[in-house]
């Protein structure tokens, strides 16, 4: 729809924005009415408004000083369920895979291997999880059969190389994880959800050059 | 994990808490004392006689026929100067962090508080750090205009405190036409956010230019009208005159004295307001729709300028109008007489002289400061009108307003006696405090309006 | 410059222009266009002559994506799409994608489900408000609007374990079920709730600048709005009494009792700003009347139907739509037979609302354009996907 450029009545004056209604002229009584009641619209509408404002000023703000000025580490305040970074317990890790083939952008590289002393036994030479990928969607927890992989609390991990921020729960291929067989009846002795990150992590140092979380493994993408 | 930033040192006031807090203190109190100090003995000071005298009775030199006697004022003139400049670039980072602290908690969160004690040291930083930054000018831009527009904003913010008084002797000069002085060079300030939209050659730029021009020449002829009213009642264009004609007492202010001055005084705010672009008529540089505006392409010192001018434009406008309509510095139960019979004889004042300018700087300061809380409350808590209501609100509201407070005032002036003041000044006294009651118990029920909030002080 | 004035000449389509018109950039770096959003203006002064959206700065391909990852994969993309009003984005995939395998969710997971999406309408049209305001000059209610939110996050993060992208739905069902003691916490916030709005509507609802600012602005009128598809409260503003809830029913709310507040023209004509944004503020204590009803009659039973974890539907196709903030939500799934989908289609609210932007820009001040943008409620990814 092209419009011509329309030039305005008043000298190049550019068109006044259109109106809504049209304006009749009211009686003066009405208008002069109208006049005041917008002087006493104003009156009281700001009166509210300003009262709500300063009452805001004696009531607490909601600001938490993170991190030095909380009551207790805001890790240790959050909710159970909370889609923290993941952590595994490789003394429960069964070697199925599922967490591997529910994670919707492959985050997860699991490599089983069989055990070269114990033929009958398979074990997991790799089990690596870019956390600078993962979106913390939780879709790898749930078909855990055994609850080896959870979310922790944990959600501070700053490091100096993004190749840092892949965990590898099994650091050293030549100590390969064995596979957990599950007992049936009995739930598996998952260590307490955060323990081995923390561990993990308080062993880590975040200026620490990417060799020393990140050896080269066999797979290393 | 424990984070640690890979430096060696952590800052100095990490790790020497007092020295946050002296520092703090010397900034806050110590700096402003110094310059109200300051301000109090070389402000009387400035008059070619007083010079005069006190050469004759303290260096026993006679600098009235001496041939370097302008040499002489010219450095006086110059150290009230630097005085005047000093004052208003503290005053201008005192009241932003007044107004971050304030807003922070208006909005339930916390402003600044780590640097310094409390956060005071946040525009000290800032400061510094606006100081060291590159100093960017768009490779378009006019260079010339861009860079001397923020100067004609400056200047338009300094001359105002040529006459305006911080206490009763405490003031640059006392011009016999003071009121009209104020009015016209505060139009100065216009010139700089003209200039500066249209050298940025940004669109950005130009619209907040344009804008801040239309708002501020349209908002000056409100003003203008509203502050003859105290004028009338006065008699007088000097600003020290007007003030002496006020009292200490609330009921012997213009402001109650006079039912067309209680409406002049809020034209008069409202008018300062949109010249000083200050919420709800920041249209110049509304930053959610024009990011900006007219200091868009600014960095550096020049933007500090700028954002320095809108601040202690806050106190230029507070005290015009405490010192018209609020009765300014006089103390309540100090009067004319016994300032001038503590003057006493010879050059030195007596102790008391010094006391009662004291008590009377600390009273302007009072009112002012109060004054300018309230900018930041309503800043922080009105919207921002539109361009057109903005011209209407002026043109249909405030100007007819002015007129008719103007013509009020000029019958009253004639037709009412004086005992008709002071009933007024009681009246609408008592009424303002009834006011302000309501107000304070309306807040108050607010919380308790709001189920599961409390009155609660703490996380500062 | 010169690319500039190319991109700009062919975005408006203008052959000739007077000297005193401009053409200004709003965006995609602005702080009042709700995400990467470039509108091309042509202006004269402060009247605008058209403004024509320039969109895509936020195209992420998640449409293509849904074609890529198996169906159960997909829930997290869905938060994406929106993430201000995720469980409802979660939710229209997960009722798509039931309906093509002809499964339903239990109750239980029915009435979860509408209390997590009322819970987070009220969320999303917090941060509507609140930047609503905001735009047109009053900072304060924003922060204020932002702490309330933060309960409404709090209680979500229990719930689910995620603040904003919360992938809490799943194709049948639920994830999770309600924590211990959740219900009373949910309870107490909505106490707090009701008499909450009140004072938002006297801080900034009924100001009389806000008012000002809002009434008789960017009126669009009932046919326009059905013409032009628009969805929600936008269509709610503007006096068309429709919504998904009611008109096509899904999952639990045929069992709750609820009004649909429909704009009035109160302090200016029917269908403009001021009426859809108070629809959105109408809207939230709706919410909170469902969230009560839903906690009260919350039925026993599993939180999520059997589906196999590798799904592999019956080629067909499936529409899934659900009533979310910002209006209706549209997926439309075509499935081949395999374990992802052969064509995942994503209709929302704020694509529609970009239409009537040009078509409401002629003659109005630059402030009104913020103005209707902020009313619009847009939102980028909504736009660009």
């Amino acid at each position: 729809m092209a419009e011509e450029t329309q030039k305005g009545t008043l000298g190049g004056f550019p068109n006044p924005p259109a109106k809504v209604r049209v304006e009749q002229s009211s009686p003066l009584p009405t208008r002069v009415r109208e006049y005041f009641g917008h002087i006493a619209d104003v009156v009281k509408t700001f009166w509210e408004g300003l009262s709500v404002t300063l009452s805001y000023m004696v009531r607490r703000p909601i600001t938490v000083q993170y991190p030095d000025r909380t009551e207790k580490r805001v890790a240790d305040m959050l909710p159970s369920r909370y889609r923290g970074l993941l952590e595994v317990d490789m003394s429960v890790c069964t070697g199925c895979m599922a967490c591997e083939r529910a994670c919707p952008i492959s985050v997860i590289k699991v490599s089983t291997d069989k055990d070269p002393t114990n033929p009958k036994q398979r074990v997991i030479t790799q089990f690596d999880i870019d956390e600078s990928k993962c979106m913390f969607c939780g879709l790898c927890v749930e078909p855990c059969p055994t609850g080896a992989i959870q979310h922790t609390r944990e959600f501070e991990s700053t490091m100096k190389s993004v190749d840092s921020l892949v965990f590898r729960w099994v650091p050293d291929p030549e100590k390969p994880a064995p596979f957990y067989r599950p007992v049936k009846g009995q739930d598996a002795p998952r260590a307490p959800v955060g323990e081995i990150l923390r561990k993990k992590m308080a062993e880590a140092s975040w200026i620490a050059p990417a060799s020393i979380l990140v050896p080269d493994g066999p797979n290393k993408d | 994990m424990k984070i640690t930033l890979g430096l060696d040192s952590t800052s100095l006031t990490r790790r020497y808490p007092r020295l946050a807090i002296l520092v703090t203190l010397f900034m806050a109190f110590g700096v402003p004392m110094g310059l109200y100090v300051a301000a109090l003995a070389i402000f009387p000071l400035n008059t070619p006689e007083r010079l005069n005298a006190m050469a004759q009775q303290w260096f026993d030199f006679d600098l009235a026929g001496s041939p370097y006697r302008y040499l002489v004022y010219t450095v006086f003139l110059l150290l009230v100067a630097f005085i005047a400049v000093n004052y208003t670039a503290v005053f201008g980072g005192v009241s932003t962090w007044v107004e971050r602290r304030v807003a922070g908690r208006m909005q339930s969160r916390i402003g600044p508080n780590r640097t310094g004690a409390a956060g005071f040291l946040a525009w000290v930083a800032d400061a510094v750090k606006m100081v060291l930054k590159e100093d960017t000018i768009p490779a378009s831009a006019d260079n010339l205009l861009f860079r001397g527009a923020p100067y004609f904003s400056m200047v338009g913010l300094l001359l105002p405190f040529v006459v305006l008084p911080f206490g009763e002797s405490a003031v640059v000069t006392d011009m016999n036409v003071g009121v009209f002085y104020v009015t016209a060079v505060t139009a100065f300030v216009v010139v700089g956010i003209l200039v500066s939209g249209w050298a940025s050659n940004s669109k950005w730029a130009l619209f907040g230019g344009i804008r801040g021009a239309a708002q501020v020449l349209s908002y000056e002829i409100p003003a203008g009208i509203a502050l003859m009213v105290p004028v009338l009642m006065a008699g007088t264009l000097s600003i020290q005159g007007i003030v002496r004609a006020q009292g200490g007492a609330p009921w012997d202010w213009f402001v109650f004295r006079n039912p067309a001055a209680f409406v002049a005084f809020f034209i008069a705010v409202t008018s300062s307001l949109a010249e000083g672009n200050r919420t709800p008529f920041d249209l110049p540089e509304a930053e959610s729709e024009l990011v900006a505006g007219y200091h868009a392409e600014y960095s550096g010192f020049r933007l500090a300028i700028f954002l320095m001018v809108e601040w202690a434009n806050m106190w230029i406008m507070a005290g015009l109008a405490v010192t018209l309509f609020l009765g300014g510095w006089q103390v309540p139960g100090i009067t004319d007489e016994m300032y001038k019979s503590a003057l006493g004889t010879g050059l030195v004042p007596a102790p008391t002289w010094f006391v009662y300018q004291v008590l009377s700087m600390l009273v302007f300061a009072i009112k002012t400061w109060a004054l300018v809380f309230t900018f930041i409350w309503l800043r922080w808590t009105l919207p921002r009108v539109r361009v057109d209501q903005m011209m209407s609100l002026c043109w249909k509201y405030l100007v007819p307003g002015a007129f008719l407070c103007f013509i009020v005032t000029l019958l009253w002036q004639i037709l009412v006696p004086p005992v008709g003041a002071t009933i007024t000044g009681i009246v609408l006294t008592l009424g303002t405090l009834a006011l302000l009651v309501k107000f304070l118990v309306d807040t108050r029920r607010n919380i308790d309006k709001v189920k599961g909030e409390h009155v609660d002080l703490s996380n500062w | 410059m010169a690319i500039d004035m190319q991109l700009d000449r062919h975005i408006l389509r203008r052959t000739e222009s007077s000297d005193e018109e401009i053409v200004v950039n709003f965006g995609p770096q602005h702080p009042s266009t709700h995400g990467v959003i470039n509108f091309v203006t042509q202006t004269n002064g402060e009247v605008i002559r058209r403004s024509v959206p320039d969109i895509g700065y936020l195209h992420r391909g998640l449409e293509k994506i849904g074609e890529q990852v198996p169906y159960p994969g997909y829930m997290p993309f869905t938060d994406r799409i929106d993430y201000l009003a995720a469980m409802f984005a979660n939710e229209g995939y997960a009722v798509a994608i039931e309906r093509l395998l002809g499964v339903e969710a239990p109750p239980r997971a029915k009435y979860i489900r509408a209390i997590a999406g009322e819970l987070c309408r009220i969320s999303n049209h917090f941060i509507s408000v609140g930047t609503m305001a905001q735009d047109i000059g009053a900072a304060t209610p924003l922060t204020h609007a932002l702490r309330e939110r933060e309960s409404i996050n709090d209680l979500l993060e229990e719930l689910c374990g995620a603040r904003l992208t919360f992938n809490y739905h799943r194709i049948g069902g639920v994830a999770f079920d309600l924590p211990e003691g959740w219900a009373v916490k949910v309870l107490r916030f909505l106490d707090h709730l009701d008499s909450y709005i009140q004072e938002w509507d006297r801080l900034i609802t009924f100001n009389k600048i806000f008012v000002k600012r809002l009434a008789n602005v960017g009126i669009i009128t009932r046919e326009k709005a059905i013409d032009y598809g628009l969805a929600g409260p936008n269509l709610r503003g503007s006096g068309v009494n429709w919504d998904i809830r009611r008109d096509m029913p899904y999952g639990a709310y045929p069992d709750f009792d609820f009004d649909i507040p429909v704009g009035t023209g109160r302090f200016g004509t029917v269908g403009d700003c001021w009426d859809r944004y108070f629809v959105r503020v109408r809207e939230m204590v709706e919410s909170s009347k469902i969230v009560r009803q839903a906690l009260a009659k919350l039925p026993e039973g599993d939180i999520q139907a059997k589906v196999a974890r590798k799904l592999k539907p019956d080629a067909g196709e499936a529409v899934g739509r659900v009533e979310s903030a910002r209006g209706e939500m549209l997926y439309y799934v075509v499935s081949d037979g395999s374990e992802k989908a052969y064509r995942l289609r994503v209709r929302t609210g704020s694509f529609m609302a970009m239409g009537i932007i040009e078509e409401l820009s002629h003659g109005i001040m630059v402030a009104d354009l913020i103005a209707i943008i902020a009313s619009l409620d847009v939102v980028a990814p909504e736009v660009d996907r």
